[in-house]
C-alpha cells in the first residue's frame, strides 16, 4: 500500500512541477536554516575540543557583592584570593582548573600588528581542557613555582608571529615588553568555546594581580571537573556552603552570591538569571517560541498550496470515496504524501545545508569555527520535517476529507 | 465596483482564510524588518559629531607599580611628555575607560531643578577637544582656568542639555546638587557605535591629583603612520610604565568592530526574512494562478457578455488587494500596539515610517504576484473556456 502511496506522490509532483517546485523551495530553505540553527546550537554547547569533559563540569565565572539594603551591587570575575584559599580546598571535584579572564594586548613582530590574547593558567587547567600539543608540553609544576618566563602558544599565533611552517618550539616571543620562551604548541582553541579559547597561556605565577589582598573581585574563572556527571549537584553544593565561610567584612559588601553552573547556565544566569534561577528553563522557552514562529510563515504558505493541489484532485478522491474508500484512508494517504514531499524537501535541505555550513567555516566570521552535521543534527531535522509535514498537511486533508462525493465528482468534468 | 469586490472576497472567506492569515503573518515580519531598518538608518543618519580616524586609543592596562599616588602621577607626566615629543603625534589626552568605541560604561545620575537624568561619564583633559575634534556649540571648552576651582566645571553634550535645560540656556547654571557648574555644551558624540543613538553625556577635568586613577590615552597622530611608528611607540609607553596588558587599538578599527555588532545580526536577519518572502511570494502566486484557473467558466463568460480583458485582469488583482487590505487591517491593528504600550523603547514615528513602509511592501508584493495570473486570465477566449464547460 506504501509503494502505492509512493507512486502516487511521485506523479502528483511530477503533474504540476511549478507547485513542487513552491513547496520544495519552502521545506528545504527552512529546513536548512533550522539545521544551521542547530548544529551552531551544538558547537556552542555539548562538549568539543579542547573541553571535552564539558559533561561533567561546573564553572564559576563571577561572584556578586550585594548591600543588605539592596540598593548597591558589585560583581565581576574571581580574585586568586578566593580561588586559591577557598575554592582549591574543595573536596568534591577531582581537578580543579583556573584561568584568568582572557585579556588583549599588542605584539610588533617585523613592524606588523597583531592583537593577541593571553590568560594565565594553573597546572590542571591542562588536564581538564584536553588541549592537543603540536610540539612541546604544558609548563611544569617547577617551572610555575618558579615563575618562568615561559608560554604556551597557539598555531594559529605561531603561524602568525613566526611565519607558516617555521616551528615555534624554544623561540622567544615578545610581548607587554617582556621576552618569554615557547615551551608548547597547541592546536588553536575555537572562539566558540568562550573560557578557554586564548592564543598565549602563561602560568598565573607570571601575573602581579595575584598578589595580595582580599577583595573577592578579580580576574579569575574556575571550571570545576567532577568524577561523574552523578557528582554536580553535590559539588554546587558543596559551593555554597563554602561561600558562607568566605569573609566578606567591608560595608555595603553583606550579601555574597556565587553559583558553580553548568556551561549553558553560566550564560543564561547572566542574561535571564533571577535569584537562584539559572534562566536556562527560561532561555528554552525563548528558543521554542522563535522557532515556532519562524515556522509558522512556510507551514501556512505549505498548507494554502495543499490546499490549492488537494482540490485540483477532487475528482480522484470523489471517484475513490464513491468506490468506499473512508474518510480516514483519504486522510492517511495524503499525509504520507505530504511527508514523503517535506522528506525529500528534508533530504535537499540537509545538502543546502553542508553547503552553508561549509562556507561559513570558511568564511572566518567565528574564528575556527567548526560547524558539523552530526547524528544528533540530522536526527532533529528528521524530527522537524516529520512535525513540518503534519501541521501542513493535517488541515488541508481535514479539509479534502469533508469533500462530498457528489460536488466532488460533479466539480471537475 | 469596490463594495461588489468585497463581497467576493467575504462569499469566499473560507477559501480566502488561509491566504489572508499568510499575508497578516508576512506582514508582520515585513513590519518587523521595517523597523529595524528605520531605526537604524535614523541613528545611522545623525551626524557623528567627532572624528575618529587617526585617533588610537592606548589601554595602559595594569600598572606594576606601588599604590603610592604620588609616584603613579609622575610616571603619567613623564608618558606625557615622552609622547609630546614625538612627532608623529598630534595631541594627546588621558581619558576614564569609557573611550569612544570601547566596551567600559560609566554611567551616574545628575540632576537639575527636579530633573533627574542617568548619564555617561567621560573624564577628559583641556586637549580632548583637539584630539577628537569636537564641536562646541555654546560656552568654553575646559582650558588652564579651570585649575583650583572649588566648584568643578563640566561640559555637557546636546541631549543632555536638552533632556535637563530644554530650550532653556545652560551655560553658568549648576547641576548636580549645585556640586557642579556647566560651562559648555558640545555637539553629541556618537560614540558607541554608527547605529547607536547618542545618550546624554557629561565631560568632566581630570585634576592632576586623579590623573593616577587614569589608565586609558586618546593619541591624534598624522596620518599615514605606520605600524612600524607604532609599535615603537608601544616600546616608548611599555619601557616609561611598566605595566601588562599593554594594548594600541584605533578608534577607527573599535568603530568597524561595534559596528559588525548590528550589521552582522541585521545581514542573517534580512537573509532570513528575503528567502521567507520569496517563499511566501511564489505562494501567493501559486494559489491566486491556480484559482484563476479554477474559474475560467466563470472569466469566458464575463468575456462574452461583453467584459474587457483589461476589466478581467483588474478585477483579479483587485480581488487580491481586497484580500491584501483585509490582512492588513488586521495587522496594523496589532501593529498600532507597538507604539501605544511602548512595547520596546523606540520612537513612535519609526513605527510609524515602518508601517507606511510595510503596508506599501505588502500591496507591492501582492500586484506583482496577482499581475501574470490576471494576464492569463484577461488572455482566456470566452469560446474556448465556455467550451469546456
Amino acid at each position: 500500500m506504501f509503494k502505492n502511496y509512493f507512486k502516487i506522490a511521485i506523479a502528483v509532483l511530477k503533474r504540476r512541477k511549478f507547485f513542487t517546485f513552491i513547496s520544495l523551495f519552502g521545506i528545504s530553505f527552512t529546513l536548512t536554516i533550522l539545521m544551521v540553527l542547530t548544529s551552531f546550537i551544538e558547537v556552542m554547547l555539548s562538549p568539543n575540543y579542547p573541553d571535552v569533559n564539558r559533561d561533567r563540569e561546573l564553572f564559576i565565572t563571577r561572584v556578586e557583592l550585594r548591600s543588605s539594603k539592596e540598593d548597591y551591587t558589585m560583581m565581576g570575575a574571581l580574585n586568586f584570593y578566593l580561588v586559591n584559599n577557598f575554592i582549591a580546598k574543595m573536596k568534591t571535584p577531582e581537578k580543579i582548573a583556573m584561568h584568568s579572564n582572557r585579556s588583549t594586548t599588542n605584539a610588533y613582530p617585523n613592524n606588523k600588528k597583531l592583537s593577541v590574547d593571553l590568560m594565565y593558567t594553573n597546572l590542571a587547567f591542562w588536564e581538564v581542557y584536553q588541549f592537543k600539543f603540536l610540539m612541546g608540553k604544558p609548563f611544569s609544576e617547577q617551572q610555575l613555582k618558579n615563575a618562568e618566563q615561559v608560554v604556551v602558544i597557539s598555531e594559529d599565533l605561531g603561524n602568525n608571529y613566526f611565519g607558516e611552517g617555521v616551528s615555534a618550539l624554544g623561540k622567544e616571543i615578545e610581548f607587554n615588553n617582556l621576552r618569554y620562551k615557547v615551551i608548547g604548541v597547541v592546536k588553536t582553541a575555537p572562539a566558540t568555546v568562550f573560557y578557554a579559547a586564548s592564543d598565549i597561556y602563561l602560568p598565573y605565577t607570571l601575573d602581579v594581580s595575584t598578589s595580595g589582598g582580599t577583595s573577592l573581585m578579580g580576574s579569575y574563572l574556575v571550571t570545576l571537573l567532577a568524577k561523574s556527571a552523578d557528582d554536580l549537584p553535590v559539588m554546587q553544593e558543596e559551593y555554597q556552603q563554602l561561600l558562607k565561610r568566605v569573609p566578606h567584612p567591608e560595608e555595603n559588601e553583606e550579601l555574597l552570591f556565587s553559583y558553580a553552573d553548568t556551561y549553558l547556565e553560566s550564560f543564561t544566569r547572566y542574561v535571564l538569571g533571577k535569584g537562584v534561577a539559572s534562566g536556562r528553563d527560561q532561555f528554552f522557552l525563548i528558543l521554542s517560541a522563535v522557532i515556532f514562529v519562524f515556522l509558522l510563515l512556510p507551514t501556512v504558505n505549505l498548507m494554502n498550496i495543499n490546499v490549492s493541489r488537494i482540490m485540483e484532485r477532487s475528482s480522484e478522491i470523489g471517484v475513490r470515496k464513491a468506490f468506499g474508500a473512508s474518510s480516514r484512508t483519504l486522510v492517511g494517504q495524503f499525509l504520507v504524501e505530504n511527508l514523503i514531499l517535506t522528506l525529500l524537501g528534508g533530504l535537499m535541505g540537509l545538502f543546502m545545508a553542508m553547503a552553508t555550513i561549509s562556507i561559513l567555516n570558511s568564511s572566518g566570521l567565528i574564528a575556527n569555527l567548526d560547524l558539523k552535521i552530526n547524528f544528533i543534527v540530522v536526527c532533529y531535522s528528521l524530527l522537524a520535517c516529520l512535525v513540518f509535514g503534519l501541521m501542513s498537511g493535517v488541515y488541508p486533508a481535514w479539509r479534502m476529507s469533508k469533500l462530498n462525493v457528489v460536488t466532488a465528482l460533479k466539480a471537475n468534468n | 465596483m469596490l463594495k461588489h469586490l468585497f463581497k467576493l472576497i467575504w462569499n469566499k472567506k473560507k477559501e480566502n482564510f488561509l491566504l489572508i492569515s499568510e499575508i497578516l503573518i508576512s506582514f508582520m515580519v515585513i513590519f518587523a524588518v521595517f523597523t529595524l531598518l528605520v531605526y537604524n538608518y535614523q541613528n545611522y543618519a545623525v551626524p557623528k559629531g567627532f572624528e575618529e580616524e587617526n585617533v588610537w586609543s592606548v589601554d595602559l592596562g595594569e600598572l606594576n607599580v606601588s599604590k603610592n599616588k604620588d609616584s603613579v602621577g609622575v610616571l603619567h607626566e613623564n608618558l606625557r611628555n615622552v609622547l609630546k615629543n614625538l612627532p608623529e603625534v598630534k595631541a594627546i589626552s588621558y581619558a576614564s575607560a569609557n573611550v569612544p568605541f570601547s566596551n567600559s560604561m560609566f554611567t551616574s545620575g545628575t540632576g537639575y531643578k527636579g530633573i533627574r537624568i542617568n548619564v555617561d561619564v567621560n573624564r577628559v583633559e583641556d586637549d580632548y577637544k583637539q584630539v577628537l575634534g569636537l564641536s562646541l556649540l555654546s560656552g568654553r571648552w575646559f582650558s588652564p582656568e579651570d585649575n583650583g576651582l572649588a566648584k568643578s566645571t563640566v561640559i555637557l553634550n546636546e541631549e543632555a542639555k536638552e533632556r535637563l535645560f530644554g530650550k532653556e540656556d545652560a551655560i553658568g547654571k549648576m547641576i548636580s546638587d549645585g556640586s557642579s557648574k556647566v560651562i559648555g555644551v558640545i555637539q553629541n558624540l556618537k560614540d558607541k557605535s554608527d547605529f547607536k543613538a547618542p545618550m546624554p553625556a557629561i565631560y568632566t577635568r581630570i585634576d592632576t591629583g586623579k590623573i593616577n586613577q587614569m589608565n586609558q590615552i586618546l593619541v591624534r597622530v598624522a596620518p599615514g603612520t605606520t605600524a612600524a611608528f607604532e609599535g615603537k611607540m608601544y616600546k616608548m609607553i611599555a619601557s616609561t610604565i611598566k605595566s601588562t596588558n599593554l594594548e594600541i587599538k584605533h578608534l577607527s578599527d573599535m568603530k568597524a568592530e561595534k559596528n559588525k555588532e548590528t550589521i552582522i545580526p541585521m545581514i542573517i536577519f534580512f537573509i532570513v526574512t528575503g528567502f521567507l518572502i520569496i517563499n511566501v511570494a511564489l505562494g501567493i502566486f501559486g494559489v491566486l494562478w491556480y484559482n484563476i484557473n479554477k474559474r475560467r467558466a466563470e472569466i469566458g463568460l464575463r468575456r462574452a457578455i461583453g467584459a474587457t480583458s483589461s476589466a478581467v485582469s483588474t478585477q483579479l488583482l483587485g480581488e487580491a488587494l481586497v484580500i491584501a487590505t483585509f490582512s492588513l487591517i488586521i495587522g496594523s491593528f496589532f501593529a498600532v500596539q507597538f507604539p501605544l504600550m511602548k512595547v520596546f523603547d523606540l520612537p513612535t514615528s519609526v513605527y510609524l515610517l515602518a508601517q507606511f513602509f510595510a503596508i506599501l511592501f505588502i500591496y507591492l508584493l501582492v500586484v506583482i504576484c496577482a499581475l501574470y495570473p490576471g494576464k492569463q486570465a484577461a488572455a482566456i477566449y470566452p469560446a474556448v473556456a465556455l467550451h469546456e464547460e
